[in-house]
């Protein structure tokens, strides 16, 4: 167990990883993607030799991999041998005090009610505040601890808990699944691994948000969670501030695991860099999430609220493969400027009684392209599973766009399988319902697009559906009129 | 053939390469137009070749099997005889219609009626070559780069009908078109179609299909073009029963213009191995409407894939489309529809619904209804569903001693009557009821 020194140690460490001063500059590993990088980015990690072996096998059979076509927007060009894959590039220094940093950002901190520490953390600025936040980290680890909660970056289990992570790691999201999850599997920079021991309800909502070494962990993190019998845990993941970013791709792996009557909530809310109004920058936020539900009775559930990023990119999915087992997918994706999302979800029903729910909701504004694609599989030996599926599109201009493809497929006469979707604009007749009682044409929408995301804010942790929601009504801002 | 793993390797491929060749001499003589679609088709065909299930089109139909049955390409035949017992299965009980007979795709008048309509032109597409209509519409609205066999057939079709109803014309008898295939070998055919709707003109079409081959495969890959010009009107009827030795990719190509409509019902059957119905249609002119009526009840070893395209390029178009499967046996349903909104397309309704019951154990189905929408102002959903007898429903009939057998076509006549109380003309409604009771035996 690490004390709150080695912490300490470790988050300056940390740090310095993404610094400026000289004596930490080799750290970074040369630019460009081989085997060498590998085996340095390993070395660093002082990676035992299956963990080495495994991120060379993924590389070599990403090297033999294509990029997909099948996308609906067109692949950005990326260079991957131009980024570092070590140390991500930062161009941008770290700022003195707040003074320096975009008014622009700072507004947007003041209308999401976020204390003066998170600001001047979140917007870069080398404060103390790192310190506080250690202090959050080490508080509640100590009282995860004691209940026999693993939660720790994915460096420190590898470490620490080689079993449990060599017995898990890439059984949901396999190298060969596609190409960026081969990518993460050869060069992931670390993430989080969480581990809930039988019959355990994990008594606080997991976050990385406090986990301060997680906060700029590269573009290539992995997490992997596994809830054992009986067991219950809520994770929420995301950075809830605009993070200023170069084009960058994000390419995580998440994998989720519940055996016999377990539970696990992945909460999400996404708001990076969404490149700005000509759809210059931003992120590529290709990632790969996929839960098993192995064990009976278990289930999965996940949540996102999608508001930054360039291109989003994703299909968490639940792999329902435990008898009586359910898997939950609640979307968000708000796109305006030239920003594209192609998200949605995939439910595998393969044991018998296993249920699915999918509520997705998009809502696309200036030249913004929204994406639903989904795909709900029954097996021949998923006797009486059950599935239902909305997704709603909301358009706010005429020149948005909002597709939907879901994909269904049955191959057992006893499932009952619902899908519907809708598109529409919001009504002029309620904007002015709202205006008459004096509330203008921006709120209004912001009000509207609330309410229409409701069902899926309902199912965020409090404080996150809070931020949420306020975070719609801002990215809403400036589309309206 | 660029990219292997899109395409399937097979004799017939070859020979449609080497058909081309052979005939392009002859295609010198046809008017211009058609020898110019030909030679782009020919070059889109020899790219695409015959789709694997690679190409996300055909994701869940495989032609392998169909492709390994060693068809050969129809030749140029005499008057073939037909069996009046084959005719007579296609025509509907009290109709009172103009039965316009064809074989393998070529008209037959001394098997047709006459049809003595002023403002009417009915012919083979080859007597058809020099008609204005036929030569500004020809060959036009396909899209050749995304359509395999709509490539094959333009590029190589041998026969086909032209159907021109001028300007004005209200056409009070429906035309029943009754395609028959016939064949001793197992033959690959590529008939073709083009129907012309001027102004305002108005008609309704029925088509129906058999087959007479002592046994032999066919495999038929049929291309119908229909424009509807301003304010014209058209009701289209497929009625898709066949016997299990013919499988068919057939495309209809519906191309609309201002204040028209054009409805389409289609209705399929057990026996035909194969069903790949292509339906596009376009609304290019404001105040289109378009409804595409689908109910197909599929048995045995039976595929039934149906590919929708509907797509509103202009303002104040109404769409709607509803599909609905019953799957027995081992048999395999496939939707795929999509609607495209364009960006100019305000106001545009749309509407789209897929429901399939399954019944047999082994019976599958994929349903994959698409949405691209590029404007705002516009209310599209789709639905989809896939179930089961309402138990409930059951036990309600059984209750009141209505025998399970009896109950179980009860509620599959009511999950279809969705589809067959659209159909406006009364004889091909009951015919349809009829042929559903048949396929449920």
């Amino acid at each position: 167990m690490s004390t709150d020194l080695d912490i300490l140690k470790d988050v300056s460490t940390e740090e310095y990883k993404y610094g400026f001063t000289t004596n930490i500059e080799m750290d970074f590993a040369p630019k460009g993607l081989n085997e060498d990088t590998i085996r340095f980015i390993s070395a660093k990690k002082n990676e035992p030799d299956w963990l080495l072996e495994w991120r060379l096998k993924a590389f070599r059979h990403f090297e033999k991999m294509e990029w997909p076509t099948w996308q609906n927007f067109e692949m950005p060009k990326m260079d991957l041998q131009g980024i570092s894959y070590y140390a991500a590039p930062r161009k941008k220094a770290k700022l003195n005090s707040l003074d320096e940093v975009d008014p622009e950002l700072l507004a947007t901190f003041e209308k999401l009610g976020i204390p003066l520490t998170e600001q001047k953390m979140l917007a870069g600025v080398a404060v103390d505040a790192v310190f506080d936040s250690v202090s959050v980290v080490t508080t509640f680890k100590g009282k995860l601890k004691e209940m026999g909660v693993i939660f720790c970056s994915f460096g420190e289990a590898v470490q620490e808990y080689p079993d449990l992570v060599k017995k898990y790691l890439g059984t949901v999201v396999p190298h060969t699944d596609n190409i960026f999850a081969a990518l993460n599997a050869a060069v992931f920079s670390d993430g989080s691994f969480v581990y809930i021991p039988k019959g355990v309800r994990c008594p606080m909502e997991l976050s990385t948000y406090f986990r301060i070494n997680a906060e700029n962990t590269g573009q290539f993190e992995r997490t992997l969670i596994v809830a054992d019998d009986d067991s219950y845990v809520s994770y929420l993941e995301g950075c809830t501030a605009p993070m200023r970013d170069e084009n960058q791709l994000h390419a995580a792996v998440v994998e989720l695991i519940t055996l016999e009557n377990a539970e696990i909530k992945y909460s999400t809310v996404q708001n990076w860099y969404p490149g700005d109004k000509d759809g210059v920058g931003g992120i590529y936020n290709f990632v790969t999430k996929r839960g098993i539900c192995k064990g009976v009775n278990s289930k999965i559930s996940w949540t996102q609220v999608e508001t930054g990023s360039a291109i989003t990119w994703k299909y968490p999915s639940v792999i329902l493969r435990g008898d009586n087992s359910t898997g939950e997918f609640y979307s968000v994706a708000l796109t305006k400027n030239k920003q594209i999302a192609d998200t949605g979800t995939k439910m595998y029903h393969i044991g018998k009684n296993t249920r699915s729910r999918i509520i997705s909701k998009g809502i696309s504004a200036g030249h913004g392209q929204n994406s639903y694609r989904g795909l709900v599989q029954v097996g021949s030996g998923a006797d009486n599973a059950r599935n239902f599926t909305q997704c709603d599109s909301l358009l706010i201009g005429d020149e948005c766009g909002a597709h939907t493809f879901p994909y269904i497929e049955s191959k057992n006469s006893s499932a009952m399988v619902e899908h519907e979707a809708t598109t529409s604009k919001i009504g002029e007749d309620q904007i002015f319902y709202l205006n008459q009682r004096g509330i203008d044409t921006e709120k209004a929408v912001a009000l509207i697009v609330n309410g229409y995301a409701k069902e899926v804010l309902n199912q965020l942790p409090m404080e996150f559906a809070v931020e949420a929601q306020k975070l719609l009504a801002i990215s809403l801002e400036g589309s309206v009129g | 053939m660029e990219n292997r793993i899109t395409q399937i390797n097979s004799s017939l491929y070859d020979q449609c390469i080497a058909d081309y060749e052979v005939r392009s001499s002859l295609f010198a003589a046809e008017a211009p137009e058609v020898g110019a679609a030909r030679a782009k088709a020919i070059g889109h065909f020899k790219q695409l070749g015959f789709p694997s299930t690679k190409v996300e089109d055909w994701k869940y139909t495989n032609l392998v099997p169909v492709l390994k049955e060693n068809f050969e390409l129809e030749q140029d035949e005499d008057i073939l005889s037909v069996k009046d017992a084959v005719i007579a299965k296609s025509k509907i009980d009290l109709l009172d219609c103009y039965h316009i007979v064809l074989v393998n795709g070529k008209y037959r008048a001394d098997l047709s009626d006459a049809v003595n309509v002023e403002g009417v032109y009915l012919s083979s597409i080859t007597d058809a070559a020099a008609r204005p209509a036929f030569k500004q519409h020809f060959g036009r609205y396909i899209d050749l780069e995304k359509f395999h066999f709509a490539a094959a057939n333009t590029a190589l079709f041998r026969n086909g009908l032209f159907i021109e109803v001028k300007r004005n014309t209200v056409v009070e008898k429906p035309l029943h078109l009754i395609h028959i295939t016939t064949a001793d070998a197992p033959t690959y055919f590529q008939p073709r179609q083009l129907f012309v709707l001027g102004t305002s003109a108005s008609i309704s079409i029925i088509e129906s299909y058999g087959t007479d081959t002592n046994g032999a495969p066919v495999f038929i890959n049929h291309v119908a073009e229909i424009v509807v010009q301003e304010n014209a009107q058209m009701q289209h009827f497929y009625i898709q029963a066949g016997d299990q030795h013919a499988r068919y990719v057939h495309h209809t190509e519906v191309y609309q213009q201002a204040n028209s409509l054009y409805n389409n019902y289609k209705a399929s059957f057990p026996g035909t191995s194969l069903w790949r119905n292509n339906l596009n249609v376009a609304l290019d002119g404001e105040n289109v409407e378009s409804h595409l009526y689908g109910l197909y009840l599929a048995g045995g070893q039976q595929i039934v894939d149906n590919h929708t395209i509907v797509d509103h390029r202009k303002p104040h178009c109404n769409s709607n489309e509803l599909y609905k499967g019953v799957m027995k046996d081992d048999s395999a349903g496939v939707f795929n529809g999509k609607i495209f909104v364009r960006k100019d397309a305000q106001k545009t309704n749309a509407f789209q619904q897929n429901n399939n019951m399954i019944l047999g154990k082994k019976a599958v189905v994929d349903s994959k209804p698409q949405l691209e929408i590029f404007a705002d102002d516009v209310k599209c959903s789709h639905g989809s569903t896939m179930g089961q007898f309402n138990p409930d429903a059951l036990f309600y009939l059984k209750s009141r001693g209505i025998g399970e057998e009896k109950a179980r076509a009860l509620l599959i006549h009511a999950f279809a009557y969705d589809v067959t109380e659209k159909i406006p003309i009364p004889e091909v409604q009951s015919h349809i009821n009829a042929l559903i009771e048949q396929g449920l035996k």
